[in-house]
């Protein structure tokens, strides 16, 4: 009686959630298999059509375009981020003075919202007013023109992403600090050097920690859209910063093919779902979990 | 611990301080810029301290052609976001705590399952959704309103119930059968005995979800129609865009008036942010 | 270990929220979404039928606007406008009539046309136009054309434009030019140019005689002047025609000459369009291609500017190409699904009276798209070249957007095509052939997948 009573009670309390999940997820998720074959835009109904849009995506250059830019710039920022992110929280983890301090300061850029980012950025970047390539200037570097070269405006875009990796660094402190320092001792007793500690005990104990960031960085930046999109109009120059999700919204909502949008949204999530797979497949004989972990 | 030697102290430190500088400069050049007259903006070599502070540019940026037709000032943006927020807010926290708490204290068929299902959700990006969450709203007529922004909010989502639950799970089981034992029912132990004890967990989720609506652009661009009813980052976006390359002082103030609310509640609630940060990294 | 009965009544006594927290807590919710839903919605007031106008002005061109809607208000109490002021008006259009909420009015452009009839998003007004004795001979023809598609009527003007050289005198003067005979070629404004280019000691451009990359709103129209058209009319894209790849080579003349980065940096220094930093106003541009509005900026920004329009240049070898002008107008639609559409087209008809239609062209400083223009209206209009930007709209070479309904994308193209020119990543032929071979495709299936929807759903 007890039993079913809190199984009933159970079900009303994740009832907010069964409505959710079914409204707000389940349903688009299916109807954007549905829509993916049909030819559909906002004021026409959909029209069945097969597998046109992914025949017609596989031939589109751009489609390319943006698969390979997307790519190139989870390469370039994924890996650039994530070993900032973790030199700085070891460092931070050093406990020397004033770290509470240096830790309010990397923690900061991360919470400026992502269009003001775009915006000061933008500035900062300005081939004429620009303070970074004046910056550079005072120590004898002609900068590129970042935002003008369609070879710079991607590094450009990496360098707003590791001024933002503010919350990964955090992460990695919680991690760092949950290391047994008996470890490390011991690791020292036994006459290793930095590098050796932080190569065999440091980093192997905080694995889960990177393999997380890993996962969630993939899943951020293959959707990157709004920094962008404010500061490259049109993914330019030269389409060189039009992204995956610029050229889905374009299609969406600009060009009213959203079909040819839902297509893409599938090919997103599939590749998003196969690269966490490949991770966390890969992952596993490198993360240890256990000992470090608190949960 | 064993001392470190002094050298490699100095050396962190002055590593530290150097990068300290570089994650600082940017913010402190959008300051500078957001308080100088419009001149020294475009003044090669760059003024780095304004020579007289312009406070009134964040007095212009926030009312800028109030009076003008077709701009919108940004206090109306403001009202707008804070509004949006609100009940964002206030409904992440209703739903998520009710759900979390069926995941984390009650037992019911299908709950492990529904809860691996939840955690997956977490990879699927926002755009596969985009297209039939629009035709959704299309068809409920909800487009240029504040709905499609927030009625979601009220009915779960995967991020919040899994921290929540991570936090309800911590509490002592004993604490909820004494209450029963007392004859208090599920919903009494949750609001008396559960939800009192998970403040901080609740803040934790209100301040993600409150950051959330802030800085979104996607939802906005898509949903709203008309400049009365945008947000902050929308409207600087459309600030920006009316007035990129000009007036870098006033879109700058422009900027920091987005930037500055996150920054002082950072200040006010810094503890609660890295813990929940740091939660956020849990396996 | 909670077994102490005390122990427990103390934390559900301590720790338990308030009363007043869970009332509270709705209470603030109600309020907001109380105050939410009146910041989107206007509420329902008696009295004269009230239809909504999206219009995308703003500043003087937006009270220009509100003027003659305060007229047409005045001039009548059955009807009520009310403008707002809509950014990025095409595409919101389309959302909030794909949502059921359209606008009464819309203000759009009139390359937008094709696509929103395609899409169905637009009432025909052909029916209304007949009752209200508008027709052909009423406009200019490149205007009744930009708003005609597939032999139906669909919008009507607001204000219509045409575009012109416009050079700065005293600018001329100093590189030791003669500013009463502007450029008649296009090789003579090359020319012209060149002697204007001005760098520093770095090597940075400081003066720029002509650029084709300012302002950039015409990226896709430079094989206009050329002979060039973009597509057939039919079904065949004609992007890289010999004249659309020889003024390519034309604008691509240019980074060669100063260095694609150079121009790129030089660039990156303009202010907004609608600014004292405008690279014209400021005197970093001498000679631009603008429209028939410029006049206004100019009074407004830097009205100390010496300065002159003329005709844009042809090439040396195409004197049949004289005065080729691009002609696009802002028009007004009705979308489909709109409430009044009646009382809509009353406001339409409005603006498109001389009266209306004069009062709006003379404060936005525009040529008058009507073919009936008052002597009055010369006599007022402040623009010293307003004869020039009428008689280009009269030219044979004045040229509109083509009609398709995937211009959006067309023009996408070949925007990205000038930018690859502009940074030397290919040939003119390349980026041209490169910008046929995606859209002809698209053309093919776009106009095939029209005809069977036509066919399914039985439209005409």
């Amino acid at each position: 009686m007890r039993i079913r009573k809190e199984r009933l009670t159970g079900y009303l309390f994740a009832m907010p959630w069964f409505i959710g999940f079914a409204v707000f997820l389940a349903y688009p998720l299916v109807a954007s298999i549905y829509f993916s074959f049909c030819d559909y835009s906002v004021l026409k109904k959909p029209v069945f059509i097969g597998l046109d849009n992914y025949r017609e995506l596989f031939s589109d250059e751009v489609f390319w375009i943006t698969v390979k830019n997307t790519a190139i710039y989870a390469a370039l920022s994924l890996p650039a981020g994530m070993v900032t992110a973790l030199a700085l929280a070891m460092l931070l983890n050093a406990k020397v003075p004033g770290t509470t301090f240096f830790r309010t300061v990397f923690f900061l850029p991360s919470l400026v919202p992502m269009v003001s980012l775009a915006v000061l950025w933008l500035w900062i970047l300005n081939g004429e007013h620009g303070i970074l390539n004046e910056v550079l200037r005072m120590v004898g570097i002609q900068g590129p023109n970042w935002l003008g070269d369609p070879a710079w405006s991607k590094p450009a875009l990496v360098v707003l992403g590791v001024w933002g990796v503010g919350n990964a660094v955090l992460i990695y402190l919680a991690g760092l600090q949950d290391v047994p320092t008996s470890l490390v001792e011991a690791a020292e007793l036994d006459g290793a050097s930095a590098w050796q500690k932080t190569r065999h005990v440091t980093i192997p104990m905080i694995s889960p920690v990177i393999l997380f960031n890993l996962i969630m960085g993939i899943i951020g930046t293959l959707q990157v859209f709004t920094v962008p999109y404010v500061m490259f109009p049109g993914g330019s120059p030269a389409r060189s910063t039009y992204f995956y999700a610029m050229y889905l919204f374009d299609n969406a909502f600009l060009y009213n093919k959203m079909g040819y949008a839902s297509a893409m949204g599938w090919i997103m999530f599939l590749a998003i779902f196969a690269l966490t797979m490949l991770s966390l497949k890969l992952s596993e004989r490198h993360v240890h979990y256990g000992g470090g972990g608190t949960a | 611990m064993k001392r470190r030697n002094l050298l490699a102290t100095v050396g962190i430190e002055v590593v530290l301080i150097a990068m300290s500088v570089v994650f600082l400069f940017p913010l402190l050049w959008l300051i500078s810029t957001a308080l100088k007259p419009i001149e020294e903006t475009m003044r090669i070599p760059p003024v780095w301290i304004p020579s007289k502070l312009q406070w009134n540019n964040f007095a212009d940026a926030m009312t800028y052609g109030a009076d003008k037709l077709g701009y919108i000032p940004f206090l109306v943006y403001a009202r707008n976001t804070l509004l949006l927020c609100i009940l964002v807010v206030a409904g992440t926290v209703a739903s998520n705590t009710v759900v979390a708490y069926a995941f984390a204290r009650l037992r019911w068929r299908g709950r492990d399952a529904m809860f691996a299902a939840t955690l997956a959700t977490m990879m699927v990006p926002f755009p596969v959704l985009m297209v039939p969450t629009f035709a959704l709203f299309r068809h409920l007529e909800w487009i240029g309103t504040f709905r499609p922004l927030w009625v979601p909010a009220w009915f779960g989502s995967a991020f919040s119930i899994f921290l929540l639950r991570q936090f309800f799970r911590t509490l002592p089981f004993e604490l909820s059968e004494a209450a029963k034992i007392d004859g208090a029912s599920e919903w009494r132990v949750f609001r008396d005995v559960v939800l009192p004890l998970c403040k901080p967990a609740i803040a934790v989720v209100a301040l993600f979800a409150f950051m959330g609506t802030w800085n979104d652009f996607l939802g906005p661009l898509i949903y709203l129609l008309d400049q009365k009813t945008f947000t902050l980052a929308l409207g600087l976006q459309f600030y920006q865009s009316q007035h990129g390359g000009t007036q870098w002082n006033l879109l700058m103030a422009a900027s920091t008036i987005v930037v500055a609310p996150v920054i002082v509640l950072f200040f006010f609630t810094q503890r609660l942010f890295i813990q929940g940060i740091a939660l956020t990294g849990l396996k | 270990m909670l077994r102490s009965r005390t122990f427990r009544a103390k934390i559900l006594s301590v720790n338990r929220l308030s009363d007043f927290t869970l009332p509270g807590f709705f209470l603030v919710v109600a309020a907001t979404l109380a105050a939410s839903e009146i910041v989107v919605r206007e509420p329902a007031r008696p009295g004269p039928v009230r239809i909504t106008y999206w219009e995308k002005w703003t500043g003087f061109e937006g009270d220009a606007m509100r003027k003659v809607v305060d007229d047409f208000n005045k001039s009548q109490n059955r009807i009520f406008v009310q403008l707002l002021t809509v950014s990025n008006v095409q595409n919101k259009t389309m959302l909030a009539t794909s949502a059921g909420i359209p606008p009464d009015v819309a203000g759009i452009f009139s390359s937008n046309v094709a696509q929103f009839v395609d899409d169905r998003a637009v009432t025909m007004l052909d029916d209304f136009c007949r009752e209200a004795g508008i027709g052909p001979e009423d406009y200019k023809p490149v205007y009744w054309n930009a708003v005609t598609y597939r032999g139906h009527v669909w919008a009507l003007p607001s204000t219509p434009a045409t575009t012109a050289l416009h050079f700065n005198t005293a600018m001329m003067r100093r590189a030791g030019l003669d500013p009463s005979r502007p450029p008649s070629t296009i090789e003579e404004l090359s020319a012209m140019a060149d002697r204007m280019v001005q760098k520093d000691a770095a090597g940075r451009i400081r003066v720029a005689g002509f650029l084709p990359a300012e302002p950039g709103w015409w990226n896709w129209a430079w094989g206009y002047f050329f002979g060039g058209r973009l597509w057939d009319g039919k079904g065949r894209i004609t992007a890289n025609s010999p004249e659309n790849v020889r003024a390519f080579e034309w604008v691509q003349s240019f980074p060669k000459k100063y260095g694609p980065n150079e121009v790129q940096t030089f660039r990156s220094g303009f202010g907004n369009f609608s600014s004292p930093q405008n690279a014209f106003m400021s005197e970093k541009v001498a000679m631009v291609l603008q429209g028939v509005w410029m006049y206004n900026f100019i009074s407004m920004y830097n009205p100390e500017l010496e300065w002159a329009a003329a005709p844009f240049p042809h090439p040396a070898d195409r004197p049949d190409l004289a005065r080729t002008t691009i002609a696009e107008a802002d028009v007004l639609i009705i979308p489909r699904g709109a409430k009044h559409p009646r009382e809509a087209f009353e406001f339409i008809r409005y603006v498109n009276s001389r009266k209306g239609m004069e009062t709006l062209c003379l404060l936005q400083r525009k040529n008058s798209p009507l073919t009936d223009v008052s002597e009055e209206f010369w006599r007022r209009h402040p623009n010293p070249y307003i004869r020039l930007f009428d008689s280009l709209a009269a030219s044979p070479n004045a040229v509109g957007t083509p009609k398709l309904g995937i211009w959006a994308e067309y023009s996408a193209e070949l925007n990205n095509a000038f930018e690859e020119i502009g940074l030397l990543r290919k040939t003119p032929k390349e980026a041209l052939d490169a910008v046929t071979a995606r859209m002809q495709p698209k053309l093919e299936q776009y106009l095939k997948r029209l005809e069977l929807r036509e066919k399914a759903e039985g439209w005409k």
